[in-house]
């Protein structure tokens, strides 16, 4: 045992029952005579951190570990204004911290637009920030540069990989949630390759990697999937078959949908002389090709759920099957649907799914689904609500959800509409519920008639808030805007 | 009076006790409710409309720097002196010319007059030799005595051992430190406090309270023999018990002239105290450091920006080098340097901390200047130099060293201390930056 290795047992366990050892000869050390154990103890402690600390050795790490260092940066660095808006969001944020995150990611994609990057001091905190908030991180490429990328890759390896080209040796190898992850990705970009990639693994696959990968076509759907999706419709797996009739019936053109359409034809009819009405009958016992298209078999006990087989026949088949029966177009045939509210429901999930325009604004006439709102093209879109808020009693808070979708930010209409209800006797807590985007969502015009709103006197704090909440925003907005320019 | 350089925005912000502040103050930094502004070389001075009838009256002087303000928050400087600041540095209000507000040159006078009183006080205590005399053989009683009661401790605390010392709970340590406090001797205190939570955070926690009994037992052998120390070796000893020197016996000595130029600085909060290292290098390569401390809540003075260049005089403690200085005449930045020097290796670093140590064994914390050194991942962080030599880094943030350095080599200015870095600057692309 060495000299300190002795040391430090003797005074972990006390000198009570452990004596010192004897100081280093070989150090020159010679102790005075007559000490006691305690003295002689805490003087070579003494010695010892002397020693330690005046004979430091650095450590030698292998150099192969060390990282490359980071290439240059090509883009050049946003500067001046830009560069100081982007250190007071991140060091001192003059706003809430949901305005913080919304204005960064709006600095970044300015900075984007004007092929600038963020300078090499603010790409820790940067990343820090886009750590909590996947908006900001979803934005962090190109204008975080080479510096940011490089230090992306090397401290956080696993949020930096998200290649989109997924080689089919490699996806197959990845575990099934990043696999779903990645295919969802390739299906956005490209929907065939997505495809022929599941399409070669297919026979490999487990029951619930097929499930779950199958429902990754929802993004994109389009005809040239019928094949596989007839091809699952035969699988052995019940959550396989599942998923490839619900993505068939947003396919109205395929050999399904004609499938259902013969089915759902003869349980409909018109009857009525004065006032007439769709009569609808329950279907009959599914065949085993009923069975194979997803409609549900007689359960082992108790009654089946017929009106449930009727819901799976109506999302299948065509929606001009009713028109055709009725013989008018959807609003006038939405008339003869009167009182079924089952009935409309299921057509009204069927339109939207597959944003099936004519009847989506026939429905949203009678219904105010935010569904059909998001199915409509953007334009027409904001008008139909403006024209379903100023047609008068509208409960505010149904349109909660409703604004949330909206594609910002928003027309003059609109936003007149909504700062109108907010400003209303009771508008303050609508004016809560929206605090999260309202300050996103407005156009750049109306700050200055939040700025005059806010100058009233008003007892209502949150809404005060979030009016503040909006001038802030827009102001910061436009500074940002002025210092890229 | 030589008059006071306008602030810059950043120099207000630093001066905000915290980010709330600095946020509460740029709302209202806005002419809107803002009168009666205006500024001198010394004092910039305001009225803000707040929510009552009565706008607050705001003061601030420029030199200490303090501030006054009429409103009711505890916050130090309040928001209103640093809304008023900001505007003043942005050359939006407050411009020179305006006849001093009443109020603040109250303010200003009431200050001077506190100010004599206290020097007035001062300098009858010192020019009463006898009276002084006493004070002092009071204090050396005091500290001899505490001395005594801290041996006696140690050698309990070695005869027990350490591993039941460990077991004791937070408040045996307080306890201890408490007793040292009383005795006069701060510094020791706070060594023996901070080890009541080491024992604990630390995983080579024996050795660290190994080396550190040893350390507290030659110190009180060192007091004991005071007498024999030289001049030099007194002041370190008196700094590590906690001893402070006034600042008024400093003032005094030989005065250095600049440029002094900024290395890093460091703030630390304990919770009980603030405190700022601001390590500064004269023209001939004097190294020194300037301790500013706070209570909790109260405002550090400015911190002086890494890579300036300082027009002002400095005076230094006794002690061995680097020594604590102090500066002796108002701070002029006169700009900004694009490198710090020639930068030392890893193992030339170490070797100066050797010496270091065989000089002062009290002292724990060396700034090294090193030169090339690659900063690289793994734990907190290391820095390696070109030969493969490696030091851990502590208590710095690693991403952004990083992400300043990109890997490659930099000069790199900071604390050696107990083996490892704390890096306070780092010179990229010709500026000296702060990670």
């Amino acid at each position: 045992m060495t000299w300190l290795a002795e040391l430090r047992t003797s005074a972990l366990l006390g000198t009570g029952r452990h004596a010192p050892p004897s100081p280093p000869v070989d150090l020159g050390f010679r102790p005075p005579d007559g000490l006691s154990r305690e003295e002689s103890l805490l003087d070579q402690a003494a010695l010892a951190d002397v020693i330690t600390r005046a004979a430091r050795r650095s450590s030698r790490l292998d150099t192969a570990d060390l990282p490359d260092p980071s290439p240059p940066d090509d883009a050049p660095e946003a500067s001046g204004e830009a560069a100081r808006l982007l250190d007071l969001l991140l060091t001192q944020p003059p706003v809430s911290l949901e305005l913080r995150a919304q204005l960064v990611t709006d600095w970044l994609q300015l900075a984007e637009t004007s092929r600038r990057r963020v300078p090499h001091r603010l790409v820790a905190a940067l990343l820090a920030l886009a750590d909590t908030k996947p908006g900001v991180a979803e934005h962090l490429h190109p204008a975080i540069g080479t510096r940011g990328l490089w230090l992306q890759v090397l401290t956080r390896p696993k949020d930096s990989v998200l290649s989109s080209s997924a080689n089919v040796t490699e996806w197959a190898e990845l575990g099934s949630a990043d696999a779903a992850v990645e295919l969802e990705g390739l299906r956005r970009s490209d929907p065939a390759a997505a495809r022929n990639l599941l399409g070669k693994q297919w026979d490999d696959l487990s029951a619930r990697e097929r499930a779950a990968l199958l429902g990754t076509f929802a993004v994109n759907i389009q005809t040239d999937d019928e094949d596989l999706l007839e091809r699952a419709l035969d699988d052995k797996a019940k959550s396989v078959r599942e998923v490839a009739a619900s993505l068939l019936d947003r396919l109205p053109a395929s050999a399904r949908a004609a499938r259902m359409a013969a089915r759902l034809r003869p349980l409909l009819r018109i009857k009525g002389v004065l006032r007439k009405q769709f009569e609808i009958d329950v279907p009959p016992e599914p065949d085993a090709a009923a069975l194979r298209d997803g409609i549900a078999p007689n359960p082992r006990s108790g009654e089946p759920d017929r009106l449930g087989r009727l819901d799976t026949i109506i999302r299948g088949a065509p929606l001009d099957v009713w028109t055709t029966v009725a013989g008018r177009g959807p609003a006038a045939t939405l008339a003869l649907l009167d009182g079924e509210t089952r009935v409309v429901n299921a057509i009204l999930a069927t339109a939207a799914l597959r944003a099936d325009l004519d009847w989506v604004r026939a429905l949203f006439d009678v219904r105010k689904d935010v569904r059909l709102l998001n199915c409509l093209p953007d334009g027409e879109r904001e008008l139909s609500l403006v024209r379903h808020i100023r047609g008068g009693g509208v409960n505010p808070f149904a349109l909660v959800p409703l604004l949330r979708d909206m594609p910002r930010p928003w027309g003059p209409a609109l936003a007149e509409e909504i700062l109108t209800l907010i400003t209303a006797k009771n508008g303050g807590q609508l004016a809560t519920m929206l605090a999260a985007f309202l300050p996103m969502a407005l156009p750049l015009d109306s700050a200055d008639r939040c700025r005059r709103l806010l100058e009233r006197s008003d007892d209502d704090a949150p809404r005060r808030r979030v009016l503040r909440d909006v001038v802030q925003y827009q102001s910061f907005r436009q500074s940002l805007t002025e210092a890229f320019r | 009076m030589s008059i006071m350089a306008r602030w810059s925005e950043e120099r207000v912000i630093g001066a905000a006790p915290d980010e709330s502040s600095i946020a509460a103050a740029r709302k209202l930094a806005r002419p809107g409710p803002w009168s009666d502004t205006g500024s001198n070389d010394v004092l910039v001075w305001g009225k803000c409309q707040g929510s009552g009838k009565t706008p607050y009256q705001v003061s601030v002087d420029l030199a200490t720097p303090a501030y006054r303000c009429s409103c009711p928050s505890r916050k130090f400087p309040c928001k209103h002196a640093l809304a008023l600041l900001l505007l003043w540095a942005r050359g939006e209000a407050a411009d020179v010319g305006a006849e001093t507000a009443d109020f603040a040159q109250e303010w200003a006078d009431q200050r001077g007059d506190r100010a004599a009183a206290r020097e007035r006080r001062q300098s009858e205590q010192q020019t009463d030799p006898v009276a002084q005399a006493k004070r002092l053989a009071d204090r050396l009683t005091l500290m001899d005595a505490g001395i005594s009661d801290f041996t006696r401790w140690l050698t309990d605390l070695v005869r027990t051992g350490l591993a039941a010392a460990r077991n004791q709970p937070y408040g045996w340590w307080d306890g201890v430190a408490a007793r040292l406090v009383d005795a006069q001797l701060p510094g020791l205190a706070e060594q023996v406090r901070a080890m009541g939570s080491d024992v604990h955070a630390r995983a080579d926690w024996a050795d660290h309270l190994l080396f550190h009994a040893g350390r507290w037992w030659a110190l009180t052998k060192a007091w004991g023999r005071r007498d024999d120390l030289t001049p030099n070796e007194f002041a370190d000893l008196r700094v590590a018990v906690g001893w402070a020197m006034a600042s008024a016996d400093v003032q005094g000595t030989e005065v250095l002239p600049g440029p002094w130029l900024v290395l890093g600085a460091h703030r630390s909060d304990d919770g009980r105290l603030q405190q700022q290292r601001t390590w500064i290098r004269g023209p001939d390569g004097t190294v020194a450091v300037v301790l500013d401390f706070a209570a909790q809540g109260e405002a550090l003075t400015t911190p002086q920006l890494a890579g300036a260049e300082l027009d002002v005089t400095v005076a230094r403690y006794p002690g061995s080098a680097p020594q604590r200085a102090m500066f002796t005449s108002p701070v002029t930045p006169r700009g900004l340097v694009h490198s710090l020097g020639e930068g030392c290796s890893i193992a030339q670093a170490l070797e100066l901390e050797s010496a270091a140590v065989a000089l002062s064994p009290w002292r724990e914390r060396h700034p090294v200047l090193f030169g090339g050194v690659r900063v690289s991942p793994g734990d907190h962080g290391w820095i390696r130099d070109g030969s493969g030599d490696a030091l851990p880094i502590v208590d710095a943030p690693l991403d952004s060293l990083l992400a300043l350095t990109g890997g490659h080599p930099v000069d790199l200015f900071g604390e050696l201390e107990d083996g490892r870095v704390r890096p306070l600057s780092v010179v990229v692309g010709e500026a000296v930056v702060t990670p």
